[in-house]
């Protein structure tokens, strides 16, 4: 009877796992790419493919089950599959060097989608012609901010992913008295003045007294974004400041003063400040003449870094993106009649492993298929010669009287 | 030995792929920003939530024919804006309390039924589904376009009634809102609707 590790390993290391991947994933594409129309790119994606499992909400209940493996189980079984499957059954040889190259391709390949998918953040930068940023935004998560706006010359700023609020009482806010008591927090909600009628709001400061927060479900469409929103208590040194409700849906951020510094609170789209600044010197929307179909969107933008002593002019245009500082910047969208470039901002630590993976998978088949030719040749020119040998022996002698 | 190892490698690589995450709180210095390095405003398919700019979700003011006006009744009156978010606040000459307002948002604002079953919510009523929604929406046509109109009377001893119609009108939500005690919203209801009937789109110069 064989142990129970034999028989794990008979099966990480069997090809029908490999089948039942392969197949699962062909559903789980299926499945993702219909749930597009519901769920918009982004949320599809999120839910069958950078998640373990794919569950199902049970509808009238808290309850949710698992109804598919997610992408990222099926890829990680596919990745150890593939991994000890190699070393169980592929000899160390020069003779198999090319299936070893074309493995690990593969194996690249797949672990370029972990990095992918945990690693890379897709921000915008939006700038109209002559503004100068020096930030750039998440389009869909939002932070909650605290701004130390003391100083005439700078601000501290103190952001907290707005995700990372949900079930978290307190957040302290390091290098600072503050303390931010989290009092509820709503990743999607409507909000509306509040009614006759209506009970006290939670808020006691600022305009979230007036105001009625209605919760909602998320959404993930491409076209929608969340309006995220917290009731927060900045405790200074241990004395309340008021409740106060913070929203992207709100307007400008609200202040308050403790200890001769003034604070200001809001949430907004998570940003990421840059090292360097980004100018909009000119945006360009060509279109066919006589036409409005589009022909060309460009922008022109200065980037001034002066930790480099840098201040040069970029051409960014469609297909033609700017590489710079670990950053992809692509022509992504225009608005205010033509003033207003956006550009699509990509980091992914790991953008060139899948160029990589590719070329070695085809090394790796070149190689092994150069190996399998030249085996091959070898022995049809042995079989040629025994042939050509036996065809000598074979044939009748001439005997010289 | 082998498996071991492959074992150990592989529990690595899991603890890795879900250790990624960015929750604490970050810090950075940064030059004040002046007035005019605010944030551009995005185009519609980024702002679906308007950038920072006031005190609530600013109400869009829509210019030239996209904006809705309308004839008052006889005796009411009415002043822009009123309190935050809305587009005019009425008075109605009836007594007992009684709120009319006329209010705009960008977009759907939620959706038709989210927004009913908030003003259901504001007079103690228990939410509907859609099914709901159907059977409870009366269409009037206006010259702006068809309006849904929606007419609910709360239970208990002291009834609270709102009378609302919704119009989605070049992209933005038309709400025309009455809400009060039930008797004096009744005794409105008449002007209200006719108010509503005559909602129209400005007359542009």
């Amino acid at each position: 009877m064989k142990r129970f590790s034999d028989l794990v390993w008979d099966v990480i290391t069997s090809l029908k796992l490999t089948i039942a991947c392969l197949l699962t994933l062909m559903v789980l594409v299926v499945a993702c790419t219909i749930a597009q129309v519901y769920l918009g790119t982004w949320g599809a994606v999120e839910i069958f493919m950078y998640r373990w499992l794919v569950w199902l909400h049970l509808p009238g209940t808290d309850w949710s089950i698992p109804v598919l493996p997610g992408g990222a189980l099926v890829f990680a079984v596919l990745l150890a599959n593939l991994i000890a499957a190699q070393v169980r059954r592929l000899e160390w040889s020069w003779k198999k060097s090319g299936i070893w190259i074309a493995h690990l391709g593969l194996v690249l390949l797949i672990t370029g989608g972990f990095v992918t998918s945990r690693a890379q953040r897709e921000t915008q930068l939006a700038i109209e012609e002559g503004q100068t940023v020096n930030f750039v935004e998440s389009p869909r998560e939002m932070e909650l901010a605290l701004i130390d706006r003391t100083d005439p010359a700078y601000d501290d700023v103190y952001s907290i992913p707005a995700l990372s609020l949900a079930g978290r009482d307190a957040v302290a806010i390091p290098g600072t008295p503050v303390v931010l008591r989290v009092r509820g927090y709503f990743r999607n909600c409507d909000l509306s003045p509040r009614q006759e009628g209506e009970g006290p709001s939670l808020a006691t400061q600022g305009v979230g007294v007036t105001t009625t927060v209605v919760p909602q479900p998320p959404v993930s469409r491409d076209e929608e974004i969340n309006r995220s929103a917290a009731f927060v208590e900045p405790l200074v040194a241990g004395q309340s400041m008021g409740t106060w409700l913070v929203s992207n849906g709100l307007g400008k951020d609200q202040a308050f003063s403790a200890g001769g510094r003034t604070y200001s609170i809001l949430m907004r789209n998570l940003r990421e400040y840059l090292p360097y600044a980004v100018t909009l010197k000119r945006f360009r929307h060509d279109v066919y003449q006589g036409t409005d179909i589009p022909l060309n969107f460009s922008s022109l933008v200065r980037i001034d870094n002066p930790s480099r002593g840098e201040s040069r002019d970029v051409l960014i245009y469609m297909n033609q993106p700017l590489r710079y500082e670990g950053k992809t910047f692509y022509q992504a969208s225009f608005g205010k009649n033509d003033t207003l470039s956006v550009l699509q901002v990509v980091q992914n630590p790991g953008w060139l492993m899948p160029y990589i993976a590719c070329v070695l998978v085809v090394l790796g088949l070149l190689v092994q298929f150069g190996i399998s030719f030249r085996r091959a040749m070898l022995a049809q020119v042995a079989r040629d010669s025994a042939a050509e040998e036996a065809a000598k022996a074979a044939a009748p002698r001439k005997v010289w009287r | 030995m082998r498996r071991l190892t492959f074992l150990a490698a592989a529990g690595a690589l899991l603890a890795g792929a879900t250790a990624c995450g960015r929750d604490e709180v970050a810090h950075y210095r940064v030059p004040k920003e002046a007035p005019s390095s605010e944030p551009a405003a995005r185009p519609a398919a980024f702002a679906a939530n308007a950038r920072p700019s006031g005190a609530l979700p600013p109400p869009p003011v829509p210019a030239g024919s996209s904006a809705l006006t309308w004839t008052l009744p006889t005796g009411w009156t009415q002043e822009a804006g009123g309190s935050a978010m809305r587009y005019a606040t009425l008075r109605a000459p009836v007594p007992g309390k009684i709120d009319v307002s006329v209010t705009v948002l960008p977009g759907d604002a939620g959706g038709e039924l989210a927004n009913v079953n908030r003003w259901r919510n504001q007079i103690g009523l228990p939410p509907v589904d859609a099914a709901g929604l159907q059977s409870a929406r009366k269409p009037m046509r206006t010259q702006a376009g068809t309006l849904s109109l929606y007419d609910f009377t709360s239970d208990g001893a002291e009834k609270r009634r709102l009378v609302a119609g919704l119009a989605l009108v070049d992209g933005n939500s038309w709400f025309v809102k009455m809400t009060g005690e039930a008797g004096a919203v009744g005794q409105a209801r008449a002007d209200f609707l006719r108010l509503v009937e005559s909602l129209r789109r400005e007359a542009v110069q």
